[in-house]
């Protein structure tokens, strides 16, 4: 403990503190404005500047670490002279009419200005108003005048990438995206262009956002003072009336997100204390209030589907769920909270029907202990887009390892985002266990792999002597343990997948769709390709399915339910309801509630009785009629049965998982360009799609994302067909 | 190991200045030029012809220097050679139309210790410029190079030697003048295994070029002074930031870096006293913030070039995150003298507080440009008149700024300010790396404040508001002084703003960006006064402000200055008067050069005319 005097104040410091942090700790204001707790000192913008006695100069606070018997000084009249000064030199560059003008009292919400500058870039219309941390540091400074010339920058807004715009005439240039993008998000994106007055915030060469690596996790977003860099989305919704913390379940690893709130409406999910990824910032609002969400019961009948009550559509349910009784098959996304897979349960088990395992992967989930990874470690990531779809799973592990750990991709599809890792192996489809055996333990050298024993050797050598962690996505490949020193740890891109697997299931998606025994389907929260008629579909979604239905029952996003998520690490959390649900949509476990009580059935738990066994899948050769493989890769971007590129704007530029990937040399091979639809034709079935030519691709593969039909088709030969329109 | 040419073979050498002025007027094709006219002579086994670093007087490049003679050749052409050759080589007759002849009606200076400009230096730093092959490190040690070392590395401790920078007196050359024995002393004391210690050879200052003289002329100085820091701060590894703009200090560092290493100099186990220490050479992308020593660093380690604030200073958190002493280059080189002639014969030159000899590099309005190594304490008359031989065209001098952009000017009433650390730092200005930029009568002090602070404000490197956005103020309002656009209070907001910039400003860059200004305000305040309230540039520089005009009294009507007039601008017929429109005249000023000396009628005046 050190004790350091600020303002008079005798203050205690602990060891490594600055002295802003201490003045924080002690209830001295110091005026900031780069400064951020999660960021490293940056002592750009000389607002937190002190006297020390014995320095004539003055220090900037952020930057100056506590010693013992230090005299500092916060607000003495040369220092407010100065963050005055300083303060104005930067609103001579920053749009500043509302912030100085002498009528801005009168200017409220019902009576706004009309001159030509307020309108033009005055704060009324910024998106950060009264959010803005420029705006508090002037009022609190008390600044009605500027001295200098106001030097608009006049810069282009940059509109072109999904999510959010950037209009650098707002910026301030305290570097905060920067830092947030190195320091925290490990993601290297951004950086400071040109020098001097030309000084400006961009990325490598000013490519696009999409083009240079960006994750869109929207931390510099969140992190910018100013109205920079804004969410497109919630732009002119002003700051919220409340927040609720809630945890986000897009994915397994439930990131605690803060829902803001105005106006009964959700606009804008932001992280709760640590990071998020693009779907937790930038998908759930969008969802919630998405234009196509259906929020009233409908039911088919015969002119059409009409909306109904609640109660003619409860009482036809239990009808139909009466009628077909033990022929009824349920299935169901996991991305439901857990009560209302326990209740699916129980209205299954006391109906005698068919339960379906929701998904597709054939290993039982096992919990990431992730207390088990620790010391020299090698991290080997097998088959998995640890970036888009893991990306706050690995700033985990990075900040939980530090420096200790060395990372290894194995992956026939390593995408330039994979950058991250020490090494990257792309071997041929199917041969990803022989090279975890070569790595980890005495191994055969895998010729089939097509990988040379130069890039073997450098990653046995950033294997050795360390512990082995092989992280891998079971619905892409299945990895096995080979050695003792080594830890296999499946990845489960859906949420609640180990308490579901715990639950059990009567039989698998695929098996469901093909039984014959099944002639009433209840599907909640996914999409299928239905194969054949069935007597009666009832439909509990968000969105209107592409298939025919009987009934639909409007549930409600996880942003409006009460409920419980377990996570990848077997953690439960909270989901906690932020609005009321919108129009007259339940949450899902409340609405098999009512279908229960319209049936006068009493629900108690229930569960499956086969559980998951761990099965291999075996790559079937290809030949001369169908030359290519076709590798279906789990696709985390969904909400319930629905790809995100294909509901959410943005998503389907960044992420292209609608579009089957082959590389330029098949392209070439069956005439197709970039963009063309084309037949993807198997033993089995076909369908269509999109391609989307990519140059990181393995020859003779098409890859689809997680598709209905393609799921047949899984590791199966096919050959394309070009698809005239 | 190639057998190097023994330089006592011969009876004469002739050294050939290799200096990047000299190397720009040719120097290497009079070399070439003269090693086959000797060879044509028959004199090849007589006569060597070596290529030196920088001699300093730049101005009268190239030189060429008979040895042991010792006489001065200047402002060499290829066609004078066969006659030099002829005359001085073969009969003996040194050739008096080639020597240095310091006015028109003085007689040509033969010896080049009797010229003015070499006579009042002290050499040194410089000890051995012009007087040895920089890329034969035989040559220095047959200076007594390395020799320091020896007595460093085999008869001192690690203290010892600091002990002794320190009892020297010595001072960065950088700028700030921290003294270097007390810099190295706090590096060394930090805890940790792993230190380094950089050269900074970033010299950005327009018109400076000290650091690069010292590595193109001796760059042994440097690695000797370096490895003997390294000794004293115990550091197995060093770095020397040359901006990339300065090829031939790189290649003659980086050749001098390989055979010290043959020589086993540097590397493993040094002169056997199991002492490693190596040096890699690092070159800038050319930015002027790169100087200062953080943002320096941070170039080092492959970022963006940009200070950060200090403390933790880099003897604690540097290169790395690791302890580094940084010196400029001019320090380093100081370090084998102190070592092997002893602090107090250091500590007995100079000044009370500034000890040693200090280089500056002499260009602007001055009669003879050169670098000059001179004692601290000289006057600036003694530099600029007795050494700079005074200003071209008898014109009167005016001012002198020191220190580069972020130095200040030292007007003529100061002249006899013997310079030192603390005497420039109170006139306002500073030491900086040495540079001195002289400027005459016909220099407008607005005008020239105005350059150095735009300068400042695109080399900024835009991290903090001050200096980022405070200096692009002042350039704007000196810009609109110069238009004649100055308003009243111009010079109060000047003054307040400098105060903001120097106070507020994260690193040295900023601190000292508003030096110019300060100081010009300071001396020539009546300058802006008639730039702001009078329109008029007392100096006749501003174009704003001034207007080319006919005098009627002088004028033969030649027609002259109609005819080269490229906006016809000019009318009047033979033998008539001429007039010049001044709504056509773009004030390129060709009447003025035109005007045939006899008339002289075409005159500048400011304010300008209506």
């Amino acid at each position: 403990m050190m004790r350091i005097t600020i303002n008079g104040k005798k203050c205690t410091a602990r060891y490594g503190e600055t002295v802003l942090q201490v003045a924080q700790r002690s209830g001295i204001r110091i005026p900031t404005l780069c400064h951020h707790k999660d960021l490293s000192p940056y002592g750009g913008c000389r607002l937190c500047i002190v006297d020390m006695k014995g320095k004539q100069t003055p220090l900037t606070a952020c930057t100056l670490t506590a010693e013992d018997g230090m005299v500092i000084k916060t607000d003495t009249p040369r220092l407010r002279k100065l963050r005055r000064s300083t303060l104005q030199l930067i609103l001579s560059e920053h749009p500043s009419a509302c912030l100085i003008c002498e009528r801005e009292k009168d200017c409220d919400n019902f009576q706004e200005c009309i001159k030509k500058s307020a309108v033009t870039f005055g704060c009324k219309s910024c998106p950060q108003n009264n959010k803005c941390e420029l705006q508090d540091l002037v009022r609190d400074m008390d600044i009605k005048d500027l001295h200098f010339e106001f030097r608009y920058r006049n810069l282009e807004t940059q509109r072109d990438d999904p999510f959010f715009d950037r209009d650098y005439n707002l910026c301030v240039l305290c570097g905060r995206c920067i830092r947030a993008c190195h320091e925290i998000r490990h993601a290297h994106t951004l950086e400071f262009h040109h020098r001097g007055p030309k000084t400006l915030v961009g990325t490598a060469f000013d490519l696009p956002h999409l083009e240079s690596g960006c994750q869109f996790c929207g931390a510099c977003v969140d992190i910018c003072p100013t109205g920079a860099l804004r969410d497109r989305f919630s732009r002119y919704d002003g700051p919220p009336e409340r927040t609720v913390k809630t945890t986000c379940m897009l994915c397994s690893i439930g990131c605690a997100v803060d829902l803001n709130v105005s106006n009964g409406k959700i606009t804008c999910s932001t992280p709760h204390k640590d990071q998020i990824c693009a779907r937790g910032r930038f998908a759930i609002a969008p969802i919630v209030n998405h234009p196509r969400r259906i929020t009233k019961p409908l039911m088919k009948k015969r002119d059409g589907v009409i909306e109904v009550e609640w109660d003619e559509a409860l009482e036809c349910v239990s009808q139909k769920l009466r009628e077909h009784r033990n022929r009824t098959g349920f299935l169901f996304s996991p991305q439901l909270t857990v009560e209302a897979a326990e209740n699916i349960y129980a209205l299954g088990g006391s109906l005698s029907a068919k339960l379906a395992m929701p998904f597709l992967s054939n290993v039982p989930p096992r919990p990431l202990a992730l207390s088990e990874i620790k010391g020299k470690a090698a991290m080997i990531i097998v088959n998995t887009d640890m970036v888009g779809d893991y990306s706050v799973l690995l700033l985990t592990l990075r900040r939980k390892m530090k420096d200790r750990a060395t990372f290894i991709v194995i992956d026939a599809f390593a995408r330039p985002s994979d950058r991250f890792a020490d090494t990257v192996l792309k071997p041929n489809p199917g041969t990803e266990q022989k090279i975890v055996d070569v790595l980890c333990g005495p191994g055969r050298f895998p010729k089939e792999s097509g990988i040379s024993a130069a890039e073997i050797e450098l990653a046995q050598r950033l294997v050795k002597g360390k512990k082995v962690y092989v992280l891998y996505d079971p619905s892409n490949s299945v990895i096995e343990k080979s050695s003792k020193s080594c830890k296999t740890f499946p990845l489960f891109s859906q949420p609640n997948a180990l308490r579901i697997s715990r639950m059990g299931f009567h039989c698998t998606h695929e098996e469901m769709l093909t039984s014959k025994n099944i002639d009433c389907l209840y599907l909640v929260g996914v999409a299928p390709k239905l194969e054949r008629k069935y007597g009666t579909v009832i439909v509990q979604d968000c969105f209107l399915p592409d298939f025919d239905f009987d009934v639909f029952l409007p549930a409600a996003t996880f942003a409006e339910t009460d409920g419980q998520m377990v996570d990848i690490e077997d953690r439960t959390k909270r989901v906690r309801r932020a609005i009321e649900p919108i129009g007259r949509a339940m949450p899902d476990d409340m609405i098999v509630e009512a279908i229960a009580r319209a049936m006068d059935l009493r629900l108690t738990k229930k569960s499956g009785k086969r559980k998951i066994v761990t099965k291999r899948a075996t790559l079937r050769k290809t030949n001369r009629a169908y030359p290519l493989r076709l590798i279906v890769r789990e696709n985390a971007y969904t909400y319930r049965g629905k790809t995100l590129s294909a509901i959410l704007r943005g998503f389907d530029r960044l992420r292209h998982d609608r579009s089957a990937w082959i590389n330029e040399n098949t392209a070439k091979k069956f005439g197709l360009r970039d963009g063309a639809r084309a037949t993807i034709i198997g033993r089995r079935t076909s369908f269509i799609m999109p391609v989307k030519i990519s140059s990181y691709l393995p020859q003779s593969t098409v890859l689809v994302f997680d598709h209905p039909s393609a799921r047949r088709l899984k590791n199966e030969p096919v050959r394309l067909e070009c698809t005239k329109s | 190991m190639k057998r190097r040419r023994k330089t006592e073979e011969f009876r004469l050498h002739l050294l050939v200045c290799a200096g990047t002025g000299c190397v720009a007027n040719h120097a290497f094709d009079i070399k070439e030029e003269l090693q086959k006219e000797i060879a044509r002579k028959k004199l090849s086994d007589e006569i060597g012809v070596v290529t030196t670093g920088c001699q300093g007087f730049c101005e009268r490049g190239p030189i060429v220097i008979v040895q042991p003679d010792g006489i001065f050749y200047q402002r060499m052409k290829k066609k004078d050679i066969p006659h030099l050759v002829e005359e001085h080589l073969l009969k003996g007759r040194p050739v008096k139309e080639l020597m240095y002849i310091p006015s028109p009606r003085e007689a040509p200076v033969p010896k080049m210790m009797d010229i003015e400009f070499f006579k009042h230096q002290r050499l040194i730093i410089l000890r051995n410029r012009g007087r040895l092959d920089p890329e034969n490190i035989d040559e220095y040690i047959g200076f007594n190079g390395y020799q320091a070392l020896e007595i460093a590395l085999t008869r001192m401790t690690p203290e010892r030697i600091i002990k002794e920078v320190k009892a020297s007196g010595l001072r960065g050359r950088g700028g700030a003048g921290f003294p270097t024995g007390m810099k190295w002393d706090l590096c060394r004391r930090e805890p940790g295994r792993i230190k380094y210690i950089i050269c900074n050879g970033d010299e950005g200052d327009p018109g400076a070029f000290m650091d690069r003289s010292v590595l193109e002329a001796d760059p042994h100085s440097v690695i000797e002074g370096m490895t003997i820091g390294a000794r004293a701060i115990s550091v197995h590894k060093g770095f020397v930031y040359v901006r990339s703009e300065y090829p031939l200090a790189v290649k003659r560092l980086k050749i001098a870096l390989s055979q010290a290493e043959e020589y086993g100099l540097l590397g493993k186990d040094i002169l056997g006293t199991n002492f490693d220490f190596d040096i890699e050479v690092v070159q800038g992308a050319g930015a002027f913030v790169c100087g200062e020593e953080t943002a320096l660093i941070a170039s080092i380690e492959g970022k963006v070039g940009r200070p950060r604030q200090r403390p933790p200073y880099p003897s604690e958190k540097g290169l790395w995150g690791k302890p580094t002493n940084i010196n400029n280059v001019e320090t380093w080189a100081n370090v084998p003298m102190i070592i092997s002639r002893g602090a107090k014969w250091f500590s007995s030159i100079g000044t009370k507080t500034s000890k040693g000899t200090k280089i500056f590099s002499l260009v602007g309005k001055i009669n003879n440009t050169g670098l000059v190594e001179v004692p601290m304490g000289i006057t600036m008359r003694e530099i600029i008149y007795d050494i700079g031989g005074g200003i071209p065209q008898g014109k009167e001098f005016k001012a002198v700024q020191t220190g580069g952009p972020s130095g200040g000017c030292i007007p003529k009433n100061m002249l006899d300010l013997p310079i030192d650390y603390e005497s420039l730092t109170q006139a306002g200005s500073m030491m900086g790396s040495g540079g001195m930029i002289v400027m005459d009568e016909d220099t407008c002090m607005v005008d020239v404040a105005r350059y150095f602070l735009n300068f400042t404000q695109e080399e900024s490197c835009g991290k903090c508001p001050p200096c980022r956005m405070g200096t692009k103020h002042m350039v704007y309002t000196l810009d609109r002084k110069t238009k004649g656009k100055g308003r009243e209070g111009d010079i109060q907001f000047l003054e307040s703003i400098a105060e903001n910039v120097k106070l507020s400003s994260l690193c040295g860059l900023g601190q000292t960006a508003p030096h110019p200004v300060l100081t010009t305000l300071r001396y020539f305040r009546d300058e802006y006064e008639a730039h702001i309230k009078e329109k008029r540039c007392p100096a006749l520089v501003c174009k704003d402000l001034i207007s080319y005009v006919i005098d009627d009294k002088l004028c033969g009507g030649c027609t002259v200055c109609a005819k080269n007039c490229p906006s016809d601008a000019i009318s009047g017929e033979p033998k008539k008067i001429h007039t010049i429109d001044q709504q056509k005249c773009t004030k390129c000023g060709i009447c003025i050069t035109v005007c045939p000396p006899k008339f002289n009628a075409v005159k500048k005046v400011s304010p300008a005319v209506k």
